[in-house]
């Protein structure tokens, strides 16, 4: 026993202690000097355009008028008084729910979608028509976000295809972009169909590198096609499907402004004021209010972020995945 | 009873490679058979088609009297072992094995039995909860077998098992598979490229090149008596030298092999067999095994290039005016000096020497035109 405390505690004592003394810095900057070179550029263009900017939220915390410098004499700082202003607005809880409810639908219906599909393409006996398939798929992540409103316009629009078709069979026209209940099915359908082939991309790669002797294996264990989708496919993109589960619930709130602004009308402004496209108005339309605008925007992002460690910490509790 | 009958089977590839022509084969119950070949010789295909895993683009294939060219493969009551093992890596040992019985909707306490029966058969049962991360090649090797024996397959189907193992663990599962064999008792189809793995686990042998099955035979056939060059060429370690520009010679009623100016009268049967067969002079290539030489007298001649001494036996790499002869001499047997530089005389004994036609590369007392029109190869049958 005391031996082997005695073992014990000397091991401890060797333990090498983890500090890098300044030769073997220096020596580590010479090993990897080409490699560190290789990354320098892309480090600066995200300092530049990713961090730098991050010092603009400081104006959250100013009373700020548009021309002001960020940091001068005469900045006067006020505390958390722009977040008080927007809890206290009356158009919160309105742009929390309508923010919510368009990121959560569209993620319950968003996130699955690809992995089906991938599975679906992958279990495909012909391979080259999945290979067609799945070029089509890709085909509307590429069209820009003007041009995808533009054809729900004249899809849904008062005189486009739907409403003719209706209107030949002696139905009523309806103005769907004027209805609040129209808004959030055609945001969220349309950007999933544009979306949900691109996105399978990254599932059919990891299903590629399924080794097919498993899939026999599985056959000759008399599994059906379903059966090996299940016990063999889906487990070997798990690990892909945590790490874009994480991804997509830390940045679930982060809903761009663009595309619900062109959809937007005085008709379904109820349900289209997200809180992206509120930033956007308050500060640079009208009367321009950037430190209200930063401080909604500041608060929004600060939700986004304790997500993603909410999900990060939940996966790498209950799977082996996590971000970091 | 469990019989694996296949008549002139054949697979195309894509319209276009013919990966296996006409194979014509008949596994008795209980056998071991081996497929053995070069790789790309269309081993694993004529597997995979019995196994159901590669259509079959003609001939019949039957499996228990029954043929089943068109049945799936899991009705076909097969199980294979792959070379990569394709485990299913996110299950455990324990459901690894389960699965199939667990598809076929088999009551829990009759899978537990069964799991736990193999796994004790083969030594696993200490790494049931395991994930074959976490295992071994030899123990993965072992969980894939087992796989397979909890369906109690009619014919157990391997693909070259043990090639992804290193040497030693190859010989070790090498003689658990034989151990394994005599307790489960039930057909098997083993694939490998390496003569060795066949001559000591199969109770038959397929030698296969291009497609073609060369000969059929127990290992001592196709040792003792290889049908053509290819098959006395690929079976034996090391390889069977062969002396080209030889002679058969039929003088005053008897055969004689000529090898480099040296006449040698050959053996009785040989002689008789010849005979049979109404041989008559020609051209050959005479083939002589390693292990058949013996060194110190003799007319023929070679200076030493390599020698190496492997303990019971010496490895020796000669040089005649044209042949590069290898010879392997046991220890005991050596009474001349074999180091390296220096001429040596050997010979051989007579009725140990291949005759192969030089044109056809046929032997021409082994080679049997019927079977092999048949294009099932095996040797001829004396009957004397
Ligand atoms: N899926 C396939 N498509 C086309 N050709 C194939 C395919 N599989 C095997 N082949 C070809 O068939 C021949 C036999 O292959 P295989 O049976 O795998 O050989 P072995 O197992 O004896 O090494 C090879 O020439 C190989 O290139
Ligand atoms: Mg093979």
């Amino acid at each position: 026993m005391e031996a082997n405390a005695k073992r014990l505690s000397l091991k401890k004592e060797r333990a090498p202690k983890k500090k890098m003394t300044k030769e073997k810095r220096v020596r580590y900057f010479k090993d990897n000097s080409p490699y560190l070179l290789m990354v320098l550029p892309a480090v600066l263009v995200v300092f530049l355009f990713n961090y730098l900017p991050i010092y603009g939220v400081l104006i959250a915390f100013q009373d700020f008028m548009p021309g002001d410098k960020i940091l001068s004499d005469s900045t006067i700082w006020v505390g958390f008084q722009n977040f008080e202003r927007f809890f206290s607005d009356p158009q919160f809880w309105p742009l929390m729910k309508n923010t919510f409810l368009i990121c959560i639908i569209g993620f319950v219906i968003g996130f699955p979608l690809p992995i089906i599909v991938s599975l679906m393409l992958n279990a495909m006996k012909g391979k080259k028509t999945a290979k067609v398939l799945q070029t089509i798929f890709n085909g509307p992540h590429f069209i820009s976000l003007v041009v995808l409103v533009g054809m729900l316009t004249l899809f849904f629009g008062r005189y486009g295809l739907v409403n003719n078709i209706a209107a030949h069979f002696g139905g009523e026209r309806y103005s769907y972009f004027l209805e609040s209940s129209a808004f959030r099915p055609m945001y969220i359908l349309s950007s999933n169909w544009q979306d949900f082939g691109w996105s399978a991309i990254i599932y059919i790669a990891a299903l590629s590198n399924v080794d097919p002797q498993q899939h026999e294996a599985a056959i000759l264990d008399g599994a059906t096609r379903f059966q090996r989708v299940m016990h063999v496919d889906l487990p070997a993109i798990m690990p892909m499907v945590s790490v874009m589960l994480i991804m997509s619930i830390g940045g679930l709130m982060g809903v761009g402004y663009e595309k619900a602004l062109l959809m937007q009308t005085d008709g379904n402004l109820a349900v289209s004021e997200l809180i992206s496209t509120y930033v956007y108005k308050r500060g640079l339309t009208g009367v321009p209010d950037q430190a209200y605008a930063t401080a909604i925007g500041l608060f929004n992002s600060i939700i986004n972020v304790v997500l993603l460690i909410i999900a990060n910490t939940t996966s790498k509790k209950f799977s082996e995945n996590s971000l970091w | 009873m469990s019989e694996v009958v296949m008549k002139g089977l054949k697979k195309v590839y894509d319209n276009k490679v013919t990966a296996v022509h006409d194979v014509n084969l008949e596994i008795k119950d209980k056998e071991f058979i081996v497929l053995v070949g070069p790789s790309g010789c269309g081993k694993s295909t004529t597997l995979r088609m019995v196994a159901g895993l590669e259509e079959i683009s003609d001939g019949e294939l039957y499996i228990d009297g029954k043929l089943v060219n068109d049945v799936a493969p899991k009705d076909r009551d097969i199980a294979m072992v792959f070379q990569n093992y394709a485990l299913y890596p996110h299950k455990t040992v324990y459901d690894n094995l389960a699965f199939a019985l667990k598809l076929r909707k088999e009551p829990k306490d009759v899978i537990d039995k069964k799991v736990r029966e193999v796994a004790e058969i083969l030594d696993i049962t200490q790494y049931l909860k395991r994930k074959p991360k976490a295992l071994s090649g030899g123990q993965r090797q072992r969980v894939a077998i087992g796989r397979a024996m909890v369906r109690d397959p009619k014919v157990f189907l391997m693909d070259e098992p043990l090639s992804n193992l290193d040497a030693k663990l190859r010989n070790q599962m090498r003689a658990e598979i034989i151990k394994l064999r005599s307790r489960i008792n039930t057909t098997f189809m083993y694939v490998t490229h390496d003569q060795t793995e066949a001559m000591t686990l199969g109770d038959r042998i397929v030698i296969m090149k291009d497609g073609y099955v060369n000969q059929i035979g127990t290992p001592q056939e196709v040792f003792n008596k290889p049908v053509n060059l290819f098959v006395a060429g690929f079976i034996g370690m090391p390889v069977m030298n062969f002396f080209d520009n030889c002679k058969l010679l039929l003088e005053d009623g008897k055969y004689y092999a000529e090898i480099r100016g040296v006449k040698f009268l050959l053996g009785d049967f040989q002689q008789k067999a010849l005979k049979q067969i109404n041989a008559k002079s020609c051209d050959i290539v005479a083939g002589i095994r390693p292990q058949h030489v013996t060194v110190g007298e003799g007319e023929l001649s070679a200076k030493i290039e390599v020698s190496e001494m492997m303990g019971s036996e010496y490895n020796i790499h000669a040089r005649t005016d044209k042949d590069e002869v290898v010879m392997l001499i046991p220890t005991v047997d050596l009474t001349t000096d074999v180091s390296m530089g220096k001429t040596i005389n050997f010979t051989t004994r007579p009725h140990l020497i291949q005759l192969f036609d030089r044109e056809t590369g046929n032997n021409i007392i082994w080679y049997d035109a019927e079977s092999a029109a048949n294009n099932a190869p095996v040797c001829k049958r004396y009957d004397f």
